[in-house]
């Protein structure tokens, strides 16, 4: 059996992608289990920092998601850690601070359109934790998409935000139940509370990862953007 | 120019965006068509689209504006009509038009250029820097430099330059209204414009401002002038480039990969108020951006020891530079409804002479119709755009006064572009 630490858990479509960590000795890795016939689960109903026991296959996935296990078994929680914790054992995991690093390779930009990728035969890795300078998150035309500052000064505009709470948040904010002038509520939120409670978080923290090969090419997304939403955020705005 | 109605104008972006997205092939959805359920675009596709549309109309929020709405050409069409004043599209009786409402466009009226009058090889350069002799030559496709001589500085070479524009334009010194110069090797006061102010004698109550901006200063600087004249506060602006980097970039204090590149030179424009009957090449839209997640491709910075600290990854600036101009020259082609085929000269950033050639392939279009600059003179920063615009309105009889795109970046990486026509308003 393995203990893994919940520490991605993203929407792709009408599926879960989970990704935790595995400590092997005094290494932290991440570990992305997988269901045979897919490569995302229908129902997860874990939640970041629970400890869930599996069972998984050994050999890794192909490149660049080499994180990936066929798990053979269903999961069983075992315990939980609060998110503080969850994010220290993030940063002894897979961290960069510049581009390059992140997946051991060159990030490209979109030439005809927005977005950055990687080639996948070039990637090393399809996750990897790093600091922000400078956090915004912003709609556009109904998709949320973030552009973040790394350590390094360079930027990461207009990232596809697949965190599974961060978007459930977004769509409760977003309910027809909430009144008038949501979205407009919702903007002014993102715009500046939301960005003084990032910035001023102690265990501020993103996880980036890059998407399965699309029209041949890898695209980096934003994972998981620590602290997680506050379902008494919504009375805020 | 005939402008044609604003509608079509944003009906054309928005097909154009489209194509550049979905494929050029293959029918365009109906104006209603849900465009991600239709299948036409998926998520990522559909905020690509939204960029490009934002980038060629000029309309800054339209993805957030488009919120809560089915993505689909007519919302986007509905989003861009309430959105008028914020767009960048020319239209009549609209600012960068000769227009209903007396806003005056910028003519060029007149345009120079200086070069460091000792000319030398590349094979010299490649000597002083402790390179191996060829490397410039091989490498970046740099036959020779232009460097300043003793007496030659950004004063005197702007001031050559300036003066030369001014004659070319008809136009005294004591008309001008502004100084605009940029220079990324003159950090002394009194500023450059201070200087040049002083040596062609304007009159006292003439501005001079200086922008900087590295090699995009120059558009920059019209940028700035274009506003001056468009909103009525001037009618003659003299915008004013100068780089001396001979002196700053030298052998002991850079690497030849990077400092061998770069010689000295300046250019000058008068840009003057015209209404819509004056007959010339105009000014057009600019549009400007920062594509952060390059920044560290390049940096310079003054070292505590008095050098320059430099960082300078020469591959990742290359492959920036490249994708980065290229898609300045698709927004500038798609705000314009200018193909970038019918263009006459392309006045760009020319790192070395390698990358315009590199450019020119990922445009499709000859490397003839991009001045040559770098390849006798070196990179001169912002002049080399200046030197570039200036051949370009030059040869412009030859090319029966085809349209000019413009297109630069500087670290940081910022980036910019626009074009001139030619015509009444």
């Amino acid at each position: 059996m393995t203990k893994l630490l919940i520490t991605e858990i993203t929407r792709m479509g009408p599926a879960f992608c989970v990704i935790g960590l595995q400590r092997e000795k005094e290494k932290i890795q991440s570990i992305r289990p997988v269901p045979a016939t897919a490569n995302g689960w229908m129902h997860f109903p874990y939640r970041r920092g629970d400890v869930v026991e599996c069972a998984l296959a050994t050999s890794p996935g192909a490149k660049p998601h080499v994180e990936d296990r066929l798990s053979t078994r269903g999961f069983a929680k075992s315990a939980a850690v609060d998110e503080p914790e969850t994010v220290k054992f993030l940063r002894k995991a897979e961290e960069a601070r510049s581009m390059p690093e992140l997946f051991g390779c060159k990030i490209c930009e979109n030439k005809k359109g927005s977005g950055l990728f990687a080639q996948p035969q070039e990637a090393k890795r399809s996750i990897c934790g790093c600091g922000t300078q400078n956090l915004r998150l912003e709609f556009c035309g109904n998709e949320l998409r973030t552009t973040a500052v790394l350590s390094s000064g360079e930027v990461l505009r207009d990232l596809p935000v697949v965190d599974r709470d961060w978007r459930d948040f977004i769509d409760a904010a977003l309910s027809p139940a909430r009144g008038a002038n949501r979205l407009q509520r919702l903007e002014r939120f993102l715009n500046s509370q939301l960005h003084l409670k990032l910035l001023s978080c102690s265990h501020h923290y993103v996880r980036l990862g890059l998407t399965r090969p699309y029209h041949e090419v890898c695209w980096l997304m934003l994972d998981t953007l620590f602290p997680l939403p506050k379902a008494d955020w919504l009375e805020e705005f | 120019m005939n402008v044609p109605p604003v509608e079509e104008q944003f009906r054309r972006i928005i097909e154009d965006c489209f194509r550049r997205e979905a494929g050029t092939s293959g029918r365009l959805p109906e104006d209603a068509a849900d465009l991600l359920e239709c299948g036409a675009l998926d998520s990522m596709g559909w905020v690509s689209f939204i960029r490009g549309i934002e980038s060629a109309s000029g309309a800054p929020d339209l993805g957030a504006r488009l919120a809560e709405r089915t993505p689909s050409f007519m919302n986007i069409l509905e989003v861009l009509r309430d959105d008028l004043p914020a767009t960048d599209l020319e239209r009549p009786g609209h600012s960068g038009e000769a227009g209903n409402q007396g806003i005056l466009s910028a003519l060029c009226a007149g345009s120079a250029a200086a070069l460091g009058s000792r000319r030398v090889p590349s094979e010299e350069v490649d000597r002083a820097f402790g390179m191996p002799e060829g490397k410039l030559r091989g490498r970046a496709g740099i036959e020779s430099l232009a460097y300043a001589s003793d007496g030659e500085s950004e004063l005197t070479l702007g001031a050559d330059a300036m003066q030369a524009a001014l004659q070319a334009a008809g136009c005294g010194a004591q008309e001008l209204d502004w100084i605009v110069a940029t220079s990324e090797t003159h950090h002394n006061y009194p500023s450059l414009a201070a200087q040049l102010h002083s040596r062609l004698l304007v009159r006292e109550n003439c501005g001079a401002l200086d922008v900087g901006g590295a090699c995009l200063g120059l558009f920059n600087a019209m940028q700035v002038a274009q506003a001056l004249i468009g909103s009525g506060q001037a009618k003659a602006v003299a915008v004013v480039s100068a780089d001396v980097h001979s002196r700053t970039l030298t052998p002991d204090r850079v690497p030849g990969e990077f400092g061998g590149l770069f010689g000295d030179g300046a250019s000058a424009f008068l840009l003057r108020a015209a209404d819509r009957e004056t007959v010339g090449y105009r000014l057009r839209s600019f549009l400007f951006g920062c594509a952060g997640q390059y920044a560290s491709a390049i940096r310079v910075s003054d070292a505590k020891d008095g050098g320059l600290a430099l960082q300078f990854d020469g591959e990742a600036l290359s492959r920036a530079a490249i994708t980065r101009m290229e898609k300045v020259i698709s927004a500038v082609e798609l705000r314009s409804g200018i193909s970038r085929r019918d263009v006459g000269g392309f006045a760009t950033h020319q790192p070395n002479p390698r990358l315009v050639a590199l450019l020119a392939k990922q445009c499709g279009v000859s490397p003839a119709v991009f001045p040559a600059v770098a390849r006798t003179a070196g990179n001169l920063g912002p002049s080399t755009c200046g030197v570039a615009l200036h051949k370009a309105l030059e040869g412009s009889k030859e090319t029966n006064h085809k349209p000019i795109f413009l297109a630069s970046l500087g670290p940081g990486l910022v980036f910019g572009g626009g074009w001139l026509d030619f015509g009444k308003a």
